[in-house]
């Protein structure tokens, strides 16, 4: 018998597989999501969670590099800070426990991802003007999320030593949160627009946020 | 305007990776400047290594080194030995007496060779860069006992280290200590 999972592969290579698997995965939840009935903000923010945890995931090799933060922003946009705060749990406890592993700094992750949420939620009004999503605002929360994030995350290191490490940690990673803002930078400009279009589909019918076609009221 | 967006974020990404390896190498001097010099961790060692460099390796008690296995041996970086500590919690050897070592791998591999062999170090390179399993002939992953798993825990002044030998940043006086920790 030959043992076909059993190649090497060179980081590239399997970079490159992860990179095609996640695109099968976001093709046919696009498609799946068209076959949706009318409006389904519940099932939206589900297909929201499997499109971050797989990102998360097999964007793994890459630094950095995930659609997470952007997902979570727009969930807060769109869907209220409650929902973006549970999507941010269900994200990093998932990816942790699954891949990426699990400890207290996942109680970090989950908190930077809920305040990167409540904040889209915040701007909301600032962020979608009449329905229409404002891509270079998004882009610039997108950006300060990646930094603050980060540090969140950088806290928990006071866990196990004292405040005096904090400094050289944050100035060290200061490159690695580079590397997460110009990932939500790439993530915004190609994938907000679509993903937009479909939450708009999707929004809460009583939502008082967000218009999903302008209304043309005056007169 | 929001066209302009896909370009641009393609021009960041593709300047940033250009940029990266200075940008690293500026924050890694500019963050060694904050790594505080704890004075304790010289505690025990020789007072002429007061402002030099030490790595130390301790052994646990129930696989001492063959040639460190009362207190702990002192050599100096040209390879003589200056004494040994009986007082010292554990078994085992310090090197001491180095200046100018700002990244821990290099410090490592320099600190181990001027004991002639005695500390000799096996490592892996992995994605998380140089991971240490052996020092002085004991590989930590053959260690059993009464723990799931052992490997060669690396104290930073006395600190547990957040980052693998690899990626520490050094500054003058600083204390490298190895030892066995257990999960």
């Amino acid at each position: 018998m030959y043992d076909f999972h059993n190649i090497a592969l060179t980081p590239t290579q399997s970079l490159l597989l992860n990179v095609a698997i996640l695109s099968v995965i976001v093709f046919a939840v696009l498609r799946s999501e068209r076959r949706l009935d009318g409006s389904n903000p519940l099932l939206m923010l589900a297909i929201l969670a499997i499109f971050g945890i797989s990102g998360r995931i097999l964007l793994e090799p890459l630094p950095n590099f995930q659609p997470v933060t952007v997902i979570v922003i727009m969930a807060g946009v769109y869907y209220g800070a409650p929902r973006a705060v549970a999507l941010a749990g269900i994200i990093a406890l998932t990816t942790n426990f699954a891949v990426m592993g699990h400890g207290p700094w996942t109680l970090f992750q989950v908190l930077g991802w809920g305040l990167v949420g409540v904040s889209g939620a915040y701007f909301s009004d600032y962020i979608l003007k009449e329905g229409q999503l404002m891509l270079n605002r998004l882009a610039a929360l997108a950006i300060i999320s990646g930094f603050v994030f980060n540090w969140i995350v950088s806290l928990s290191i006071l866990l196990k030593t004292d405040v005096s490490m904090l400094a050289p940690y944050l100035i060290n990673g200061l490159l690695f949160d580079l590397y997460h803002a110009a990932g939500n930078l790439i993530f915004v400009a190609w994938l907000a627009t679509p993903l937009s279009e479909i939450m708009t589909k999707h929004l809460d019918s009583s939502s008082p946020k967000a218009v999903s076609e302008p209304v043309s009221s005056t007169l | 305007m929001s066209n302009e967006l896909k370009p641009i974020s393609v021009i960041a990404v593709i300047v940033l990776i250009l940029l990266a390896p200075t940008i690293r190498d500026a924050l890694r001097e500019e963050a060694a400047t904050y790594v505080s010099d704890s004075e304790s961790s010289h505690d025990g060692l020789p007072e002429s290594w007061n402002n030099s460099q030490v790595m130390c390796v301790l052994f646990p008690t129930d696989s001492p080194h063959s040639n460190f296995n009362s207190g702990v041996t002192m050599i100096e970086a040209d390879g003589s030995t200056y004494g040994v500590n009986t007082e010292f919690n554990g078994t085992g050897a310090c090197v001491g007496g180095f200046t100018g070592y700002t990244e821990g791998m290099p410090f490592l591999l320099d600190a181990t060779n001027a004991t002639s062999g005695d500390l000799d170090v096996g490592y892996d390179v992995g994605d998380w860069g140089p991971y240490v399993h052996t020092i002085g002939g004991l590989n930590a992953n053959n260690l059993t006992g009464n723990f799931s798993g052992a490997y060669w825990e690396l104290l930073h002044n006395g600190e547990y280290s957040m980052v693998g030998i690899g990626d520490l940043i050094m500054s003058e006086a600083d204390v490298i200590l190895w030892r066995i920790g257990t999960w």
